[in-house]
């Protein structure tokens, strides 16, 4: 049973600690007021699914995400992606899992696309000419090969974030966290990048994913089964037709 | 794979993507040309005005204020690249939000991190060696007896000591997110104490032992030493020695300061914003 799960989280709990303000300093203090992020977070994902992650800005949703992908470390809890200890995980961790992360910020703006995923490249361990066949393929797969040359700064937002999806899927991970990945798109735009999504990246390569948004329109289009937090914590775990009744629409 | 030839392959792709952004800097690499052009005309005319008077705090360097001056700028600008190099890009990074997708790769966080002050510091012994070339072929700067022996040994351990104040700036800079003041204390402080554009005997008797506790000052004496007077590592063993304690302690403090920020990070969530 335990092979066939993907995503073991037990307990997660995150509490920030921002640093004091000069009035807190004069006091003594290093920090300021503890912020509890995520609290006794406790799911499984099966190998193969696709859950989403909803709730209202400031759910714990991204801090959720960043944790199960070994970029934020839990203040309590633990969780495995593929096996694999988030935290203790190294580059065998980093290797199966992949952040995609919506924002647009995470490229070099002053050189094209295809000199990012490179550099990206380069960074999964891939040699100069394994490197150019990955991204050229990739590229391709997500509707940019004919932008590739072009600067990043010139890219529209959807270009961004399949720009930010092939880079994701350099490494052919096994897990997939995707936060907020049709973030700013039209409706249009938005409902071809989910369905490439859902079925071109994810289904028809067995791939496992965990996506966060606050749309219910994705998530219904895109998951097998909801997650739902609220403050920190997890409150409910349904089927994507429970959506509505659990959001209160 | 081999950790070596895994990091050829970033620094090859870091490389030539720097190279690549260059055409977004035009007006940058213009200004900067401009700056370098000034810069050698400044020495012209400054060698002209001190070499004219027989100087006896020259006299340990072959009397020559050019080769003096022009071997201080140089190292203080390593120092520079060093100290502040890989702190502006971390700063850099995380507000960009580079940091966090580099890090997210399974390449282990001293390689994402190596390769920019790499790519500086290669970028600077170029910048370096124009300055020299240019320095020996307009302005008749004679490096004749040069011993190369001392500056090969000399090189790497600058570098090491300057990596590691570079760290250590670096690791501040994560822990207080901002750019911190210790790279502009450490160059301020070098600039005035460690003889780049004048000697360190000129100094008073307790400023120059302050001065002693500053890498370039060493560095500044070995590189002299060995290019102006073609001095050999023996002559100039008490810097080597100096220089050897710096890199030896600043480079794993420095390593130590850099992973301990880096950790914290990955616990306030930092990574991805400043």
């Amino acid at each position: 049973m335990t092979a066939a799960l993907a995503v073991v989280a037990e307990g997660l709990g995150k509490i920030f600690r921002p640093p004091a303000d000069l009035g807190e300093m004069l006091r003594g203090r290093f920090y300021g007021a503890p912020l509890e992020a995520l609290s006794g977070v406790s799911f499984t994902v099966g190998a193969g699914e696709i859950v989403c992650v909803m709730g209202p800005n400031g759910a714990g949703k991204s801090t959720l995400v960043r944790i199960l992908g070994g970029l934020l470390m839990p203040s309590s809890g633990s969780a495995r992606v593929s096996g694999v200890d988030v935290v203790t995980g190294g580059a065998a961790f980093r290797r199966r899992v992949a952040f995609v992360v919506g924002e647009e910020r995470s490229f070099h703006f002053r050189v094209t696309g295809r000199a990012n995923l490179h550099y990206f490249a380069a960074l999964h361990g891939l040699s100069a000419a394994d490197a150019r066949r990955r991204s050229a393929a990739l590229l391709e797969r997500v509707g940019l090969a004919s932008a590739a040359d072009r600067r990043y700064r010139e890219y529209s937002r959807g270009m961004r974030q399949r720009l930010a999806l092939a880079r994701g899927l350099l490494a052919d991970p096994e897990v997939l966290l995707l936060d907020e990945p049709t973030l700013g798109l039209d409706p249009r735009g938005a409902r071809d990048l989910r369905a490439f999504l859902r079925d071109d990246v994810i289904r028809k390569t067995g791939r496992t994913a965990i996506v966060c948004s606050n749309d219910p329109t994705e998530a219904k289009a895109m998951s097998d089964r909801v997650l739902f937090l609220d403050g920190g914590r997890l409150y409910a775990d349904a089927p994507p037709d429970r959506i509505d009744a659990e959001l209160g629409l | 794979m081999n950790g070596l030839a895994w990091f050829g392959r970033v620094m090859w792709a870091f490389m030539r993507r720097e190279l690549s952004a260059l055409g977004g800097y035009r007006t940058a690499f213009i200004i900067r040309m401009l700056g370098l052009v000034l810069a050698i005309g400044a020495m012209v005319f400054l060698a002209r005005f001190v070499g004219a008077a027989a100087n006896p705090y020259l006299s340990g360097y072959g009397g020559n204020y050019l080769g003096f001056m022009v071997l201080g700028l140089l190292a203080a600008e390593f120092q520079q690249v060093g100290v502040s190099g890989l702190a502006e890009r971390i700063r850099m990074a995380q507000m960009m939000g580079t940091l966090e997708a580099e890090l997210a790769t399974p390449a282990p966080p001293w390689m994402v991190l190596g390769a920019p002050p790499m790519y500086e510091f290669g970028a600077a012994a170029m910048r370096s060696a124009a300055y020299l070339i240019a320095a020996t072929l307009l302005l008749g700067l004679e490096l004749g007896r040069a011993n190369w022996l001392s500056v090969a040994l000399a090189v790497p351990l600058v570098i090491a000591a300057f990596s590691g104040l570079g760290l250590l700036a670096a690791g501040t800079t994560m822990l207080v997110r901002r750019l911190n003041p210790v790279a502009m204390i450490i160059g301020s402080l070098s600039f005035f104490l460690s003889g780049v554009l004048y000697p360190v005997s000129v100094l008073p008797g307790w400023l120059r032992a302050l001065a002693q506790l500053l890498p370039l000052t060493h560095a500044l004496a070995v590189l002299r030493g060995a290019l102006l007077v073609g001095a050999g590592p023996a002559a100039l063993a008490r810097s080597f020695v100096a220089l050897l304690i710096f890199a030896g302690v600043l480079a794993p403090v420095g390593a130590a300061v850099f992973a301990y920020a880096l950790r914290r990070a990955r616990i306030d969530g930092s990574l991805s914003h400043y």
